[in-house]
């Protein structure tokens, strides 16, 4: 266990956050830098020098185009997770003071209120109306005049209420002043519960669910473990477990071999999972193996439970413990069997030995290091069987459990050692013990940082991850030599990011990363994979396949070091996917990442769009399933069109996934339609409205003989589709239709028209070049110029004497250009544009300086860029050889008519500007090259007095400028 | 419910700007509706989900979906594509929104940065071309830029390209600086004092090699090498922070030119001022320092002490530890014995053989010389008791070890036999493994453990409370 003997530099300043530019981190921060570097030691021979964050490593990809199904749906799980929908409401809030503008979430109680009041009627109103009962008279007919002394007919009431239901959603309805009037007068008295205490308790709880949904720490930590048998052979096994069930409450351990199935490595279940029936969801499981045996801790709210699994044997429960605040975290000591660390809630830190029981080692409601509101704690073991770490939002503290209240000592802390920013919170602790025993993990929601025991606050390691969402989830798969690189998978919940990091050393040199970090697949890519389905099934299968993370873990193939590696993830509806990452070796990665990528730039919508082979492939698959009864009907054929977009997150799709992988999805779909339909009727989601074909179409329409063979063909799938209540998919029409083939590169030769040429000229970027060709080839306009010429040389010689007369200072000359450069977009830098090739805004410059030889500063012309942004894939290098030869062009091109009206000159003046300039230009060449800028742009400033005037009478020039001149 | 998101999304750009104001560290517990955590990335239409106010312009949106797409890229590993999507990035610099136009350049180097790392077409000619362009994209970021650029030199062996860079850098003055800046420029003269460094030792060697006529000149750019390091490096290592590079050139430095004052207090100052952060490093370069320069037992044991304190699990406890048995006084044996079982607490150490070594020969010294001080080994073993045959002396351990390291095992028999006596699991199991191989020395360990385990800790009242495993 040796430190490092040198480590990577770094400035370290006690005391607060630092503050960020701006709110929270830079966007991308973490591409780029290298962090530092550290040379060779004195006595070292000449090394290169090596990177904290070094941008090679080994290079880790999944083998597949999304993540695969592992086990079957979880068949029971019906209830569906939370959105947004369910408790916002949506529409104007008229709001006399903007208090809460800070959190804008108008949370819909009101509508949870009527949901209450209409479903059970008899819970919110039953005491009042059943003493009011004599005194309400619902009839129709009129009342009598001695009845009407002790009853008073709400029958109008009733039916506005009525009136009122079915414009529910109506924006103008306004409740009817008989309403009102009697609302306000029983609003005191008529329900069972005070409406303003039952409107807050429920505001209350809707609120709680709202933050939960912002971010949810209950499942941090993941729900899924990989314990793997110490023998390999046939194939490497292991036991999984995770949870299942109706409420996640089933606790599975599941025997899992790894097998080479047709090349690729497939995860099999061997045998039923021994299962436990507990008692609350659960939350987290946590695992460890010591000493030849596993200890498995599950943490649900209340209660934590210890089982123990050796070889060959069925896993047997040790212990149960209940807390009476929620327990927050749960883990399993790497050094002693049966020993476990838990926290809970309400800041109580303990060592649990399924022996000895219980010691409490800390009570603390309040944080370590200043002030925050969280209750989450957390407590992991370090690199002492006797120290444990406990992490609270704000840092983790290291206690002695022979000692803790004397012994302890800060191990991380939000701050300035270890540069973090304002509003930076410690959101997953983790021990990275076996990769160094010393080492631990600290994920923020910007960062994660490395640490190491022996010197403790300030991190060896910082990298912004840059996930959407905070990550809860982590796994270490540590290297399993010197050269190998540990990998951790970061995992976050809602959004179900996945990250695989590498990172080496630590012992005898210093912690690096290892390689840029890669994304993994996350559950919900697979269904831009699958086929359309009918409205209810997509649904279903939208919301299982984008329902939270709830765990993450993998397991290697080998004990080889760059075996490849399977990625198990746990959807928060309990089903379990994998995907499998292999180690490209580095020669081939980047010709490999290549021919993935698509060469033009995919359009948004399009990413979404199943891919059709793969599509139809499936939708056979799906066509024999299970018929939904009585859900789906005739008129929702079109609506089951292709499944909504993760706008968020584009997706790039490699390829379509191969055959094995389309297969497994199928089965399990297959199986997930089975089971939900399966399930009782009023669980089952609402129907979408459905319509008779009668409403669409005239009875005379209907038995119209249909024409021609597409049409028939088209009415009869329509008919058959409609009668197996199946989701009518475009290419179901006929064979799937290819994508648009590349088409064939033009040939100039031929197109001899005019336009065309000028197309190919300005698409190439000699433009300009061609139309001064075109002006001059033509015999005609070569004649009309030359008479143009002869006519204006007097004129022109008397306004070139003038605009020379003003043009002549150089300081009117450099003031012309500044002001140039100043209508520029200010924010961009002199000679930017051309080196990244960026076609600039397209906004109409007022040039005034002319163009000059030395055209060093200004960006080019509009029409420059042409040739350079469709051919994008072009070198950076012919962009700027392009721009290169382009530079003794520019006087030409700007007589092109499309330059001169951006400038502003007017269509009949362009003609005799142009024949002017043309007079300009051939007398005198263009100015040589050697002259410096100013000269050249005095020259330049010559000839095109005429057209800055005539501009200044067009564009509103400056007055200021006018006493300068000389006038 | 995606009409409901998109009509959610259509959050206000004035409370956007708002929302930059809000204060992060602040944690809401009134307004229940924001999450406890400052969460950054939340989608908007989650923190504000109205219906009021302007869309994006669709230039924003389009860059954002831009940005988003190259992210992706990168996160994949296809430089390519990135490369293709950062050309119709660019355009972002003429950003509308002033928030991100002035954000714009710090994500194209960093994008631009990455994928010139690692497209299969880049150059470290295209890689300075670009640098440069950047430098010039903002006067906050020409230090940051100018030393990754000088980074990346340096991993690609340009040392000389580095230098220059360096020097440029260094002279760079732009109005006032911000703290930040201050660092960067800090940074950048301790880095070109490494580099003084690396040339200096090159003439060194030179020098070495050459005969006396040449030697004069070189020895003089030699010199001038040491002044600029010297300068620089001592410059960087009076702030706190952790400078090991540094520290290690400057005094490697200094000890040709036999400044060894200038030394002792660097050194000191690097350990020893509060202000600086624990850096175990510190402590050892100053007693390799010292070991070097010859000082006495008693100096080099209390520099040892100190970083003891610091970090028990330190390999050079080994070290301290074989000095504190050499002295001759008790307290320091008992020293010695106490830093040993501390070392073996440590997950890192279980299987250091030198280490159980060390414990076995100390503990069987204690019991030759008449058990005189076998109530050392008794305080520390109760400690340990209730945990250490769990962690160290298991049935499992035993078989792994005898299979893994044999000479392992033979220490941890001794040791586990003396503590726990001989019906102890691991030192059944290994010595009678031993005597099945046959070997001469499980046969005297056998012997000795005995001998002693029976008599002498049984006696002292050790094993009675101590399960057998």
């Amino acid at each position: 266990m040796e430190f490092p003997g040198s480590l990577f530099p770094a400035f370290c300043s006690a005391g607060p956050p630092r503050d960020p530019p701006g709110p929270g981190p830079a966007p991308l921060a973490g591409w780029g830098g290298y962090g530092h570097v550290q040379g060779p030691g004195p006595s070292q021979p000449q090394e290169r020098f090596i990177p904290l964050h070094s941008k090679k490593g080994e290079s880790w990809a999944p083998a597949e185009a999304c993540a695969v199904p592992f086990l079957p749906p979880n068949a029971s799980c019906r209830v569906p997770t939370l959105t947004p929908h369910d408790i916002l409401y949506v529409g104007h809030i008229q709001r006399k003071h903007q208090v809460g503008k800070t959190g804008g979430a108008a949370l819909d109680f009101t509508g949870q209120l009527a949901h209450f009041f209409l479903d059970h009627p008899e819970e919110a109103f039953g005491a009042m109306g059943r003493l009011l009962q004599e005194n309400f008279y619902l009839g129709e007919a009129r009342l009598r005049s001695k009845a009407r002394e002790n009853a008073i007919s709400v029958k109008t009431l009733v039916q506005e209420l009525g009136r009122r239901e079915g414009r529910r959603h109506c924006p103008q309805a306004r409740p009817s002043p008989r309403l009102r009037w009697f609302s306000c007068l029983s609003r005191d008295w008529l329900f069972e519960v005070p409406l303003g205490p039952l409107a807050e308790c429920i505001h209350e709880e809707l609120a709680l669910q709202w933050a939960k949904l912002l971010f949810d720490d209950a499942s941090t930590g993941g729900a899924l473990a990989w314990l793997p048998t110490e023998d390999l052979a046939p194939a490497p096994r292991g036991c999984l477990v995770h949870p299942g069930g109706e409420a996640m409450n089933l606790l599975c351990f599941q025997e899992v071999a790894l097998e080479q199935v047709g090349g690729a490595l497939q995860p099999r279940a061997h045998g039923r999972p021994a299962q436990f029936e507990l008692s609350g969801r659960i939350r987290q499981v946590a695992a460890a193996q010591v000493a030849g045996e596993a200890l498995v801790g599950v943490r649900s709210d209340h209660h934590c439970g210890a089982w123990r699994l050796r070889a060959g044997a069925a896993p047997v429960p040790l212990q149960v413990i209940r807390t009476d605040a929620p327990a927050s975290c749960l883990t399993v000591s790497p050094h002693l069997p049966g020993e476990l660390s838990v926290c809970t809630l309400s800041g109580a830190v303990y060592l649990w030995n399924v022996e000895t029981g219980l010691q409490r080692l800390r009570q603390d409601p309040e944080t370590a290091f200043f002030r925050e509101a969280s209750p989450w704690r957390w407590s992991e073991f370090t690199a002492h069987p006797r120290v444990l770490s406990c992490a609270d939002r704000t840092g983790l503290q290291c206690l002695d459990v022979r000692a803790p209240a004397s012994r302890q000592f800060d191990l991380f802390k939000v701050g300035g050692e270890a540069e973090c920013q304002r509003g930076e919170r410690v959101m997953l602790p983790m021990y990275l013990g076996r990769a160094h025993p010393c080492q631990h993990l600290v994920a923020t929601q910007f960062s994660v940082y490395v640490l190491d025991e022996r010197f403790p606050l300030v991190p060896v390691l910082r990298w912004e991850h840059m996930l959407e969402a905070p990550p809860v989830f982590a796994h270490l798969t540590p290297g399993r030599s010197q050269e190998t690189s540990h990998k951790v998978l970061l995992g976050a919940h809602r959004t179900q990011e996945l990250l695989l990091l590498q990172y080496s050393g630590g012992s005898h040199s210093a912690c690096q990363l290892a390689g840029p970090p890669r994304r993994l697949h996350p559950i919900s890519q697979g269904l831009q994979h699958l086929p359309p389905q009918v409205t209810p099934w997509q649904d279903l299968l939208h919301q299982r396949l984008t329902a939270p993370a709830a765990g993450v873990t993998a397991a290697p193939a080998g004990q080889g070091p760059l075996e490849p590696l399977l990625v198990f993830q746990l959807s928060d509806a309990g089903d379990l996917f994998y995907q499998t990452l292999l180690h490209e070796p580095p020669a081939e990665s980047e010709s490999s990442a290549a021919p993935t990528s698509p060469p033009s730039l995919p359009a948004p919508a399009a990413a979404s769009q199943p891919s059709p082979a793969w599509g139809a492939s499936l939708g056979s698959g799906s066509e024999e399933s299970v018929r939904l009864p009585g859900t789906v009907s005739e008129g929702t054929a079109e609506a089951g069109q292709a499944a909504a977009p993760e706008e968020a997150r584009p997706s790039v799709g490699p390829t379509a996934p191969s055959p094995a992988a389309a297969a497994r999805y199928r089965c399990w779909l297959k199986a997930l339609i089975r089971d939900w339909s399966r399930l009782p009727e009023q669980s089952q989601p609402q129907a979408p409205p459905t319509i008779s074909h009668q409403r669409l179409f005239t009875h005379g329409e209907l038995s119209q003989p249909a024409g021609d063979g597409l049409y028939r063909q088209a009415r009869q799938l329509l008919r058959r589709t409609m009668r197996e209540r199946g989701c009518l998919a475009p290419w179901a029409l006929g064979p799937p239709p290819t994508p648009p083939a590349m088409p064939h590169p033009v040939e100039p030769g031929a197109w001899p028209d005019d336009l065309s040429k000028r197309l190919t000229a300005s698409w190439a970027g000699g433009w300009g070049e061609w139309w001064e060709e075109k002006l001059g080839v033509t015999r005609a306009h070569k004649l009309h110029a030359l008479r143009d010429r002869r006519r204006r040389l007097k004129q022109a010689r008397s306004r070139r004497s003038l605009s020379g007369s003003f043009t002549s200072s150089i300081t009117y000359q450099s003031d012309l250009s500044d002001f140039s450069a100043c209508s520029q977009p200010p924010s961009e830098p002199p000679g930017q544009a051309r080196e990244e090739q960026q076609p600039p805004a397209p906004v109409c410059r007022q040039d005034l300086s002319p163009p000059r030889a030395g055209r060093g500063d200004l960006p080019p012309a509009p029409g420059q860029f042409w040739p350079a942004s469709p051919l994008a894939s072009s070198s950076q290098r012919s962009a700027q050889e392009a721009w290169g030869s382009q530079d003794t062009q520019d006087s030409s091109q700007l007589l092109s008519s499309q330059t001169l009206s951006s400038r502003g000159i007017p269509k009949e003046r362009r003609k005799t500007l142009r024949d002017y300039l043309a007079i300009c230009t051939q007398p005198c060449p263009e100015p040589p090259a050697e002259l410096p800028a100013s000269q050249a742009s005095s020259l330049g400033s010559q000839h095109w007095g005429p057209s800055s005037q005539s501009q200044r009478s067009t564009a509103s020039q400056p007055r200021r400028k006018r006493p300068r001149m000389g006038f | 419910m995606d009409s409901f998101v998109e009509q959610l999304k259509r959050g206000t750009e004035e409370e956007f700007t708002e929302e930059s104001a809000w204060d992060g560290s602040v944690v809401n517990t009134t307004s229940s509706s924001l999450p406890a955590i400052y969460l950054p990335l939340l989608p908007r239409y989650l923190r504000h989900p109205t219906t009021r106010g302007r869309k994006a312009t669709e230039f924003q949106e389009t860059k954002k979906a831009c940005l988003n797409y190259i992210q992706d890229a990168l996160l994949q590993h296809q430089w390519q594509r990135a490369a293709e999507f950062m050309t119709n990035y660019l355009e972002t610099l003429e950003n509308t929104s002033a928030e991100k136009r002035m954000a714009a350049p710090e994500v194209i180097w960093r994008i631009g940065t990455e994928i010139l790392c690692h497209h299969s077409k880049s150059s470290i000619e295209e890689f300075n071309y670009f640098a440069e362009r950047m430098k010039n994209l903002g006067v906050k970021r020409y230090l940051k830029v100018c030393l990754e650029h000088v980074f990346h030199l340096l991993c690609n062996g340009l040392i000389d390209d580095a230098y220059q860079n360096l020097s440029l850098a260094e002279g760079w003055r732009y109005g006032e600086q911000t703290a930040a800046q201050d660092k960067e420029l800090k940074l950048i003269q301790a880095y070109k004092g490494l580099l003084d460094y690396y040339n200096w030792d090159k003439k060194r060697k030179a020098m070495l090699e050459l005969d006396g006529n040449f030697a004069d000149s070189v020895e003089q750019e030699m010199h001038s090498f040491f002044r600029q390091a010297a300068v620089n490096l001592k410059e960087i290592i009076k702030i706190p922070g952790v400078w090991d590079p540094f520290v290690k050139c400057y005094v490697d430095l200094l000890e040709f030119y036999e400044d060894y004052d200038e030394v002792r207090q660097v050194l000191s100052e690097y350990a020893y001022n509060s202000k600086f952060p624990p850096n175990p490093n510190a402590h050892v370069y100053y007693y390799q320092f010292l070991k070097r320069q010859g000082e006495s037992k008693k100096t080099l044991m209390s520099v040892l002490k100190i970083l003891h304190e610091i970090v028990p699990s330190h390999e050079l406890m080994l070290e301290y530890n074989a000095m504190l048995q050499k002295s001759k006084k008790r307290k320091n044996h008992r020293l010695g014995l106490e830093i040993i079982f501390t070392l073996l607490d440590f997950a890192g150490w279980k299987e250091h053989v030198k280490a159980w070594s060390c414990l076995a020969k100390q503990i069987k010294q204690i019991l030759e010389n008449s058990s005189k001080h076998l109530d050392w080994v008794t305080e520390e073993w109760n400690s340990r008791k209730d945990w250490w045959p769990a962690f160290h002396f298991s049935h499992y351990l035993a078989k792994r070890n005898w299979q893994e390291n044999e000479s392992l095992a033979c220490e941890k028999a001794l040791v586990a036999g003396i503590l726990l006596g001989k019906d102890c699991k691991y030192f059944k199991y290994v010595s009678h493994q031993g005597c099945k191989a046959k070997k001469e020395k499980f046969r005297t360990m056998k012997k000795f453990v005995k001998k002693h385990s029976s008599t002498h800790l049984r006696a002292s009242g050790v094993l009675d409370s101590c399960t057998p495993l």
